[in-house]
């Protein structure tokens, strides 16, 4: 017997009661789309997730310090200014040796001065930050989407975050963001940011007043002082963006001098007795030209006595928390995987049941166990093959609905659209084919019984 | 010398002349018996039975209603190995063989035709009749032809796209016998063929099993409980009652 044979006979046998079929292959449908539903959203999530980690260069980009850097573990804070026996001070010669390693892309010094901001009678507190114009090719600033970075190392301009106006409530018009839904919300058009005065207010000493703290000791010796710089680009929000580039105010590296601002890291190094003692600079950005090779320019680091803190280096973690998040959602769709399976055992029982004298009448003309057997088996493995099929094309029509659904509803407060599902070739056929497998797995019992039908029996009923 | 070495030497010459060979039976029922347990009363269905069927015969098998017939004929086509004693074809015991062996035997050595015609009601008569062709690997662009071809000899050539449904019980038993004939099997077993058809039409069907033991030399056995149409048409009778052979009659020119 061909096995062209046994899929004729298999396709007649289910063309028989086509109902039956439709539903049962629906069952499997249901179960594979949603087992290749969760699988892509697995999927999608931990590529979107990776995807946006590395565009925003978390992978290649580190923090270095002399000192214990702030992290949160396990709810505790740990001291940034706890000392440590063997220090390496972070100055220049420091900044110089890491430039001339060849895995380095760039490396600068993290200077952040803490302001007040006022735009458009909106204001908020933020971080001033230091960007070298080199950064100029670097995420996030090699997409600047309005406006342009700097043009030279000392110009007296600024870049904002889009995610800083976002936190006063200012919108670009143009962007995907419904006003009326956040309270107090102002849209204002490209040009009226771009250009504007930002105007900074720093924290600076006031000599008068540090006289009359010694002699009465009421108000802290500290004034204001404004300054005021315009703004020449906006930078995107991204997702994943770490540390420095999270957000804020970005000057070029030699401008931010003339922003006068209290250094407090010194006065605390001047109480402790230790000023000079960590180097010139706090903390010192760097990034590697591929993150292959953040582990060893870290571990080169912190031989040389540097504290390192990378997002990279939680890249194992990351991975263990989305394999953990496609295993439960594997399990997810596998259980209702098996719950179609036990459709396809029922559907095969009954046939069965209604075909036991059919069976006995093969059997009567020489059909052989092994071939009742296959018939079974064939009918088994086309009803998986097309809920198979028919599974992941809904399942793909039905993420897509979603993932639509979803970004129109968060894709404006995330500030891109993400990838949710991510339907991959060999997702499509790891799913059709277990579909099949499992089908031909919830036959094996119904075929064997189908085989043992004793002729004699089957034929006595009528 | 040859002993000496240790070989054992031994020449078995046999030479019988022709007239003196006695021809072998196609089937040898032996000492069969076949018994079976209601509660706890033993029951015999079938006791010490011993008959030949020579190739080309027609034999009927006669008695009343659970005197064995279809017992034993289940035994002679494959369908039932629990019995003892034995059923040699061509010198092999079928209640020994093998599910495989016995596959093979039911495909090509018998065909099987019921009183009840077993066709398989969702196939068309030529479908039915192509079953046992599917299940021997019968070349598939000759199926047809075979299928045809053994319809039109039965008559029904305008009937090869009918449903069983649609078929008259003369016309549904002579899709059952094409059916049986397809493999081409040397034996036909017929389980009260006439059973569910009137007279006009048994004979019809009797006269066509006639014909292909006749013409084709195929070798029928023929459960009935028509004694007179059994003694008319067979060569050898074989009379039961209650498990056991009461009488085998022979009639030289059927």
């Amino acid at each position: 017997m061909r096995f062209s044979d046994i899929i004729l006979l298999a396709l007649n046998n289910l063309r028989r009661n086509t109902m039956r079929t439709i539903l049962t292959t629906l069952g499997v449908a249901v179960g594979i789309g949603s087992l290749a539903a969760m699988m892509s959203f697995g999927q999608g999530i931990s590529g979107s997730v990776a995807q946006s980690i590395e565009s925003n260069d978390i992978f290649t980009g580190m923090t270095i310090s002399s000192r214990e850097i702030v992290t949160y573990t396990s709810g505790s804070k740990r001291d940034i200014f706890a000392g440590d026996k063997r220090v390496t001070p972070l100055d220049d010669s420091a900044l110089n040796c890491m430039k001339a390693w060849q895995e380095v892309a760039i490396v600068f010094p993290e200077v952040l001065k803490p302001a007040t901001i006022n735009l458009a009678g909106r204001s908020t507190t933020t971080n001033l930050k230091a960007v070298p114009v080199e950064m100029a090719n670097f995420s996030p600033f090699d997409k600047i989407s309005h406006g342009r970075f700097f043009s030279k190392v000392d110009e007296p301009k600024v870049l904002i975050s889009k995610s800083l106006l976002e936190q006063m409530r200012i919108f670009i018009e143009g962007d995907n963001i419904n006003p009326e839904l956040i309270d107090g919300a102002v849209v204002l058009p490209e040009d009226s940011i771009i250009g504007a005065e930002l105007e900074i207010v720093t924290k600076v000493f006031d000599p008068d007043k540090i006289r009359l703290v010694s002699t009465k000791g009421s108000d802290l010796p500290i004034k204001n002082e404004y300054s005021s710089l315009k703004i020449v680009g906006i930078v995107e929000n991204s997702s994943f963006a770490a540390g420095m580039f999270s957000g804020g105010v970005f000057l070029p590296s030699g401008a931010i001098d003339f922003i006068p601002c209290i250094d407090i890291r010194n006065i605390y190094d001047i109480i402790d007795g230790v000023d000079g003692k960590y180097g010139k600079y706090n903390t010192v950005h760097l990034r590697v030209n591929d993150h292959k090779e953040l582990k060893v320019v870290k571990n080169r680091l912190e031989d040389m006595g540097f504290k390192v803190f990378s997002i990279g280096d939680k890249l194992d973690d990351i991975e263990k928390l989305f394999f953990m998040l496609d295993t439960i959602l594997a399990a997810i769709g596998t259980i209702a995987m098996l719950v179609s399976a036990l459709g396809i055992v029922n559907t095969l029982m009954m046939s069965i049941y209604e075909r036991r004298k059919e069976i006995g009448i093969m059997k009567s003309l020489g059909g052989t166990q092994i071939q009742i057997r296959l018939i079974f088996y064939c009918e088994a493995m086309i009803i998986g093959l097309l809920g198979g099929i028919f599974g992941v094309l809904g399942g793909i029509l039905a993420s897509q609905a979603a993932s639509k659904v979803a970004n129109s509803q968060v894709g404006g407060l995330i500030g891109c659209d993400i990838e949710y599902f991510e339907f991959s070739w060999a997702l499509v056929l790891l799913a059709v084919g277990f579909s099949v497998v499992v089908s031909l797995a919830a036959s094996v019992y119904p075929a064997n019984k189908a085989s043992r039908i004793d002729p004699l029996d089957a034929l006595r009923r009528e | 010398m040859l002993k000496f070495f240790g070989c054992k030497y031994k020449k078995i010459i046999t030479f019988t002349p022709n007239k003196f060979v006695k021809k072998l039976a196609l089937i040898r029922v032996t000492g069969l018996s076949k018994t079976y347990y209601k509660g706890e009363n033993r029951i015999y269905a079938l006791r010490n039975i011993n008959f030949d069927v020579e190739a080309g015969e027609f034999v009927s098998i006669v008695g009343k209603s659970g005197s064995g017939k279809s017992t034993l004929l289940n035994l002679l086509g494959g369908m039932d190995t629990s019995a003892e004693g034995s059923i040699l074809y061509n010198g092999r015991n079928i209640l020994e063989m093998s599910e495989k062996q016995l596959s093979q035997y039911r495909k090509f050595t018998v065909g099987m035709i019921f009183q009840s015609f077993n066709l398989i009601p969702s196939r068309t008569a030529i479908d039915n009749v192509k079953l046992p062709l599917i299940f021997s690997n019968y070349p598939r662009r000759l199926r047809d032809t075979r299928a045809c071809e053994l319809l039109y000899n039965m008559g029904l050539y305008n009937r090869a796209l009918h449903y069983p449904s649609e078929l008259s019980g003369g016309e549904a038993q002579r899709v059952a016998i094409a059916r049986a004939l397809a493999n081409k099997p040397c034996i036909i077993l017929a389980d009260e063929p006439t059973g569910n058809l009137d007279t006009a039409t048994s004979a019809e069907i009797i006269a066509l099993l006639q014909m292909f033991n006749k013409k084709h030399g195929i070798t029928i056995i023929m459960v009935t409980h028509d004694k007179e149409t059994a003694g008319r048409v067979s060569h050898k009778t074989v009379l039961l009652s209650d498990g056991e052979i009461i009488k085998i009659s022979t009639n030289s020119n059927p």
